[in-house]
Parts: C-alpha cells; sequence; structure tokens
C-alpha cells in the first residue's frame, strides 16, 4: 500500500504524464490506485472497522440479541460492569495475567537466551521449547486438570513428583491458587515462543561482538546485558506488545482449568475474556451483549494503553551494527 | 473468536455434564428394551394437522438415546399424519447460540427443546415464544384422553413456566430431578433418614467406616448450591429463594430465619469434614467418580446420577456393578415445605413459527404412552407421565415426584435464571461456596448475603 501510496503523495507524475517516461508510469499506478485498494479497503472496513464502531455503540445499550431491539441507557452497563465484582476480579485477573506473567516469562526467555547460545544442539532446545505452542490451549488446560489432580488414592503427575521429594500434595485447583497453576501454564507455555523470537534476534548479533567480551573476561550476565539486551532491544519491544495483546484475551486455559469446562469457572478466577463470554453466551439466560461490549470496549482501550505505554518505555535510540 | 474451542468443548462436555442425564450415548450401552421400542408399531394420531412439515431445532444429538426416540417418532408422525420434520440435532447449547440469534430473523425453527428456566431466561423474555395453553386441551391418541389428562399439572402450571400473558410455554416430555444417592451394596442397614440428626448419624458412620460421607464436585457452582437452596426452599417454599433475591434492601437474608438454619447446617456439613478429600481442588467428574469407586458412601446430583456413573465405570472396563439407593433431603427441624425439586425439560413453539399448526399436534403425539415410554425404556430417564414405566435407579426419585405430599418445585428455586445470572455470579454462588468450603459461619453467611443483595440493588436499580 505504501508503494502503491508514494506517487500520489509525491504528486510528481501529472504534467509529465502526457510525456510517457516515468510520469506515465506514474499515471497508470494512481489510476490503479483504488482498484487495488478499494476490495481490501471494503473487506477491512466491513469485518473490522464496522464491528469495532458497533461494539462501542451497542456497549451503550442493553440487548438480548434475540429478535428485540437494542435500549439504549447511556452509561448503564458501564456503571454496572464497574460495580460487579464479577468484573473487577476479571479486571484485576487480567493484568495480573499481563504483569506478572509477562515478566516471568519474559525473565525465563531471557535466561534461556543467556545460556541456549553457547550450548551445542541449542536448535533442537529451541525445537522443543517452542512444542506447548503448537498444543491448542484447550487441550493444554485439559490436560493440566489430569497433571494437577488432587486425589489421595491416586494423585496427578505434579502431587507424584511432590510427594517424591518429600513435599504434601497440593490443592493445586483449589479456586485461591488456580490463578497461579495458570500463570505457571502460561509461562510454561508461552516462554518457547518468546525464546524463538529472541534467539531469532540474538542469532543476528556478529558472533565477533561475543568474542571480544569472552575476551575482556565478561561472565554471561555481563554478556546478556551489554551485548544481547541492548543489540535485541527493538526485538524485545515488540514481543513484549505480542505478550500484552495475547495476555488480555486469554480465556480457553482459564476457563477450561478453573471450572468444569461447561460452564463458567468461580467469579474469583475470572478474565476479561472470560467475562465477555460469560455475558454473550455463558448465561443460562438471554445474551447480555450490551454488558459484553462494555467489556470489550474496555479490553480494547486496556489493549491500547498498555501497548502505547511499553513503546514509551521501550523507546531508545536504534543501535545499528 | 478465542470462545470457540471453548464452546465447543463446552457442548462436548455438557452432553455428560449437569445439563441432562443422557445415559450412554453410543450403542454399546443401549438398553434392553431399546431395538424392541424403536420397531414398535406407532400409534395413530388423534390430532390431525393441515400442515405438512415443520422444522424443529434440537437439544438432542442425533446418535443420544433421546434422538433416537425423538426420530423414531418423527418417523411415526411422518406415516401417521404425513408431516415431516425437518430436524437439526444442535445439542444443550442451542438456545444462545442458535435460537436466540435466529429470533432476530424470519427463518426461525417452529419446535425447540430445553429445560423451562433455560426456555424461559433465553427465548420467552425476550418475546420468542406463543402460549402452548391450547395444546393441553388436545388428545394424545389414547382414547379421549388429552395432554392435560396425562400429565399432572406440577410439572408445568409453575410460575416459573408463565409467559408475560400468565400462558404456559414449555409442554414438559421429561423430568429432571435430584436426590442424594447411595450404593445399596455398600452402605447396608441403612435407612433414608427422616431428620437431619439420622442424616448426621449416617454421615459419622461413613467416616467411622474409614470412607468419606460425600463425594461432591466442587466446581460447579450451583452443585455447590444445591445443599443451602434446597434446605432453604424447605423453610421459605417455592418463590421463596427469589424473594430474597428480589429485595432490595437485602434485609430479608436477616430477617428471615429459616435462611439462617438453612446455612447453620451447611455449615455443619462443611465444618464436620464429611466432604470428600480433594472435593474443592477437582474437575467435574473426577469426584462422583471417586464415589463410584467406592470412595465415599453418598452423592448429592440430579437424576443423572446413575447414567453418568454407571457409564464411568463401562468405561474403565470395571465389573463393579452398583446398586443406586436414592432419598430425598429430610425435613429440616421448623421447615413446613416438603419440597421435591423437579426441571422439566418439554416443547416450545416460537412465536414466529410458520408452522405452529403441525408442530403443535407433534407435541401432544409424543406424550402418547407408545412413543413416550422411550424416555424411561431407551433414554433411561422420567417422564412426567404417573402411568409409565420408571428405570429401577430413578424408582425412589419417581415415587418422590409423584407424591402428592410434596411440592415441586424449580432446581435452586430458579435462581440461577434470574437476572442473566449475575445475581448467582456476583452475589450468591460467591458466598454459597466460602460456606460449603468451611471459610464462613452461617451468619456470616447471611450478612453478606444481606450486604451483598442490597449493594446488587444499588447498582442494578
Amino acid at each position: 500500500m505504501v508503494d502503491l501510496a508514494t506517487p500520489v503523495a509525491a504528486g510528481t507524475g501529472r504534467s509529465r504524464a502526457a510525456t510517457g517516461s516515468p510520469g506515465a508510469h506514474a499515471a497508470r499506478r494512481r489510476r490503479l490506485f483504488w482498484p487495488f485498494v478499494l476490495p481490501a479497503l471494503v473487506l477491512y472496513v466491513v469485518f473490522l472497522v464496522l464491528p469495532t464502531v458497533a461494539t462501542v455503540v451497542l456497549s451503550f445499550s442493553s440487548w438480548a440479541g434475540a429478535g428485540d431491539t437494542p435500549d439504549f441507557n447511556g452509561l448503564q452497563q458501564y456503571r454496572r460492569m464497574f460495580a460487579s465484582p464479577s468484573f473487577q476480579y476479571s479486571f484485576v485477573n487480567t493484568l495480573i495475567y499481563v504483569l506478572v506473567g509477562g515478566i516471568g516469562t519474559f525473565v525465563l526467555a531471557f535466561l534461556f537466551t543467556m545460556v541456549l547460545r553457547d550450548l551445542r544442539g541449542n536448535r533442537m532446545i529451541r525445537a522443543i521449547l517452542f512444542f506447548p505452542n503448537i498444543v491448542a490451549p484447550v487441550a493444554l488446560g485439559m490436560f493440566l486438570g489430569f497433571v494437577f489432580k488432587f486425589q489421595p488414592s491416586g494423585q496427578g503427575l505434579a502431587n507424584v513428583l511432590l510427594e517424591a521429594v518429600g513435599i504434601g500434595p497440593v490443592k493445586f485447583l483449589q479456586a485461591e491458587h488456580v490463578t497461579w497453576v495458570v500463570m505457571g501454564a502460561l509461562i510454561w507455555a508461552g516462554a518457547g515462543f518468546y525464546i524463538t523470537i529472541l534467539m531469532a534476534a540474538v542469532d543476528r548479533i556478529p558472533p565477533d561482538l561475543y568474542e571480544d567480551a569472552e575476551l575482556a573476561g565478561a561472565s554471561p550476565w555481563q554478556k546478556f546485558r551489554h551485548v544481547t539486551l541492548p543489540l535485541t532491544w527493538d526485538v524485545v519491544g515488540v514481543a513484549g506488545v505480542l505478550w500484552t495483546i495475547g495476555a488480555i484475551k486469554i480465556f480457553e486455559l482459564v476457563f477450561v482449568l478453573a471450572g468444569p469446562g461447561t460452564y463458567s469457572p468461580p467469579i474469583r478466577s475470572w478474565t476479561l475474556g472470560i467475562y465477555v463470554f460469560d455475558r454473550s453466551f455463558g448465561t443460562v439466560g438471554a445474551p447480555e451483549y450490551g454488558a459484553a461490549c462494555a467489556c470489550a470496549v474496555v479490553m480494547i482501550v486496556l489493549v491500547s494503553v498498555l501497548v502505547l505505554a511499553l513503546r514509551r518505555l521501550m523507546r531508545r535510540e536504534a543501535i545499528r551494527y | 473468536m478465542s470462545g470457540r474451542p471453548a464452546v465447543a468443548i463446552a457442548s462436548l462436555v455438557s452432553l455428560l455434564a449437569a445439563g441432562c442425564g443422557s445415559g450412554g450415548t453410543g450403542s454399546e450401552n443401549a438398553l434392553p428394551g431399546t431395538e424392541e421400542y424403536l420397531s414398535s408399531p406407532c400409534p395413530e394420531v388423534a390430532v390431525k394437522p393441515s400442515g405438512t412439515e415443520f422444522t424443529y431445532w434440537s437439544m438432542w444429538t442425533k446418535d443420544e438415546p433421546q434422538g433416537k426416540v425423538l426420530q423414531h417418532a418423527f418417523d411415526c408422525f411422518k406415516e401417521k399424519a404425513g408431516v415431516t420434520v425437518n430436524v437439526q440435532w444442535l445439542g444443550r447449547k442451542l438456545l444462545t447460540q442458535n435460537v436466540a440469534p435466529a429470533l432476530n430473523t424470519d427463518n426461525v425453527p417452529d419446535l425447540i427443546d430445553q429445560d423451562i428456566s433455560q426456555i424461559k431466561a433465553a427465548v420467552v423474555e425476550p418475546g420468542g415464544t406463543q402460549g402452548l395453553d391450547d395444546v393441553l386441551s388436545m388428545k394424545v391418541g389414547e382414547g379421549d384422553r388429552t395432554v392435560a389428562d396425562v400429565i399432572p399439572a406440577a410439572y408445568y402450571d409453575i410460575p416459573q413456566n408463565k409467559d408475560k400473558d400468565g400462558k404456559i410455554f414449555v409442554v414438559p416430555y421429561e423430568v429432571l430431578s435430584n436426590a442424594w444417592w447411595y450404593d445399596k451394596d455398600q452402605v447396608t442397614n441403612f435407612t433414608p433418614p427422616k431428620t437431619f440428626d439420622e442424616l448426621f448419624a449416617a454421615f459419622d458412620r461413613s467416616k467411622q467406616a474409614g470412607r468419606a460421607a460425600i463425594a461432591h464436585d466442587g466446581d460447579i457452582n450451583f452443585y455447590n448450591a444445591y445443599y443451602f437452596t434446597q434446605l432453604a426452599t424447605r423453610y421459605v417454599g417455592p418463590g421463596g429463594l427469589v424473594k430474597a433475591a428480589e429485595d432490595r434492601t437485602g434485609e430479608l437474608w436477616r430477617t428471615e430465619p429459616g435462611l439462617l438454619k438453612s446455612a447453620q447446617i451447611v455449615e455443619r456439613i462443611a465444618k464436620g469434614g464429611y466432604l470428600i478429600d480433594g472435593w474443592d481442588a477437582a474437575k467435574f467428574p473426577q469426584i462422583q467418580q471417586r464415589w463410584a469407586d467406592g470412595e465415599a458412601d453418598f452423592l448429592f446430583v440430579g437424576s443423572w446420577g446413575p447414567s453418568e456413573t454407571r457409564e464411568y465405570l463401562t468405561k474403565q472396563g470395571s465389573d463393579k456393578k452398583i446398586n443406586y439407593g436414592s432419598f430425598q433431603f429430610p425435613m429440616p427441624e421448623g421447615a413446613t415445605y416438603d419440597i421435591v425439586e423437579q426441571l422439566p425439560i418439554g416443547f416450545a413453539v416460537t412465536a414466529k413459527a410458520d408452522h405452529a399448526e403441525p408442530a403443535k399436534a407433534f407435541i401432544a403425539y409424543f406424550l402418547n404412552k407408545e412413543l413416550l415410554r422411550g424416555i424411561p425404556t431407551v433414554a433411561d430417564n422420567i417422564t412426567p407421565r404417573p402411568d409409565l414405566d420408571v428405570p429401577d435407579d430413578l424408582k425412589d426419585v419417581k415415587a418422590a415426584l409423584d407424591d402428592p405430599q410434596k411440592a415441586h418445585n424449580l432446581f435452586m428455586d430458579g435462581l440461577d435464571g434470574l437476572f442473566g445470572g449475575t445475581y448467582v455470579d456476583n452475589v450468591f454462588y460467591p458466598a454459597d461456596n466460602d460456606l460449603l468450603s468451611g471459610k464462613i459461619t452461617a451468619q456470616e453467611f447471611v450478612d453478606r448475603m444481606a450486604t451483598g443483595t442490597a449493594e446488587y440493588w444499588r447498582v442494578h436499580g
């Protein structure tokens, strides 16, 4: 799109169009601008922009979406939402996943980038670390339900291991603990993805920089701090944005691990994604699309704010090498 | 978008879960009478409609026992009345995922089915159904007997089955109920308790025998709610809990002594160590499977309990056969309403239906004894008709339902369907979960309910 737009923006072709040569070329390109852009633009507007606008509009209404017409009632959905414990839990939990989960994932990813470069067979290790990503989160959640089983007559794998090292069994899936179990699962499943991205950036760093650091007697931490991190900073920023967007819409793993998988789990484990689902399809009653839309708007705002904040935080002069 | 896989899982799991007891879904679990029923001759129709087709969106899947029973009835209806039924087998989530969105269009099904609570909340509230009082006077094909003659009013003439105009919107063909379950071969010398002291004495005996007293899947909110709501409605009567939930000041929770007394019994269950270790840290249906394995003596769930646990044992390849016994909660001291909980499942006709007439004629036809007996015979479930066979495991439950001394009340007094589920999610379930897990006392529970209810109404106006 940028390439197509350039001649128009430059506005150079108009007078030279008649004389042939580059001007004629530019004019032809200009004529082709809308025919090429329009289909994409129409699809984008119809399937992304309009639904987003509709979401915002409907968030000011009460609508069951079952033959009734939306009843516009101003800020009522927002007032009710902010006052409801289910939303408060959802909001706080989502933030916990974004921040604590993000820190956990990146610390783990950085640790691996520190050691992986020097390890033999590091490509194989990277592939293995990536494996959890190819499993659907729902399947992962159901599987972990067995791993974290608490049953004195036949414990799940996690408790068998804990008992083997002399620590008693833990009730992992209790409502109070389940957020942290999900957090662990997320970090475990997500770290491989970010390790892959970060290692791709690390691979681009000229090896002589590391050799130089080694000759100077740098420790792995110093190499990471003074070589790896500054030279992968822009990639870390993008990875951070990806994590934030992914974490704000966390849904399946929590839904399946914290509840029976059939009905919404107890509200203390909810995330914003679960709140939206519950208000749309999770109740026994008519959907409350107005309430779901209000929460979706909060999610959009939250993503925007966090991503902007992150980009601001990560803004550095790019280092060229 | 991220909801999709979970929805698939949800509908998949819901076949097994509490939505309904469906019995075995595959032919390997088919009951002995299945073949005989499916090849039995079709009864004559009493009401011959002028229409020749209608559309039915089903809460069942095609291979489920209920799906097979209904398909047999459709074949018969085609043969005897010349009406073709266009079926879509959609599963339990059809109301919110299929029917409600379709109501925005003119392409609606004529006939739908689900339990009364769900149809009311998802379709009746936005005005999507029509009254079915006229079906009550239709003949079912057994001489002059009408629908009202064969189905006792207690199953349909209830406040929760009335639309805005006071008309009924569901005609039931299957009924779910609930009970305490035990294995007669494991809990021997046992007679169903008449008082709570007897019930707790039985629990204590289980503990002395080295087993847990109660198995309970604690990750399903409304399973956790059963104890309190069963007891509370015995004090406050049908509709009493809804009244407490609707009290704008919340004070009813404090001033109605029966609510505190009910909570005290739940507190006694919680603090007495009767619940099986790990009940609050498991995923459904792990705990009811532990009951089936004999780790605990008693299990309180719906009438789907036997079919689900039997299916588990079959799939495990276990030789164990449970000799199912069941009983209702005894009357707590000072309570005056002898309650048996029910959840009728039945047909509703949409308001926009193009073929309401043949759809209604089919409702009456399906209630014919020869067709409806497929529900107990093939699907191992209870029907609202008192004159049909009852699966052995469910005889006690059915006897409780047919007992004229007992008042029928909807599961949980219908609390879960109120206000789009927001009241139970935000106020009732969190407090009730804490009560059952012994984190709060009965007094703290009613206090929390009072302030929580008042706060809920402050926000919801």
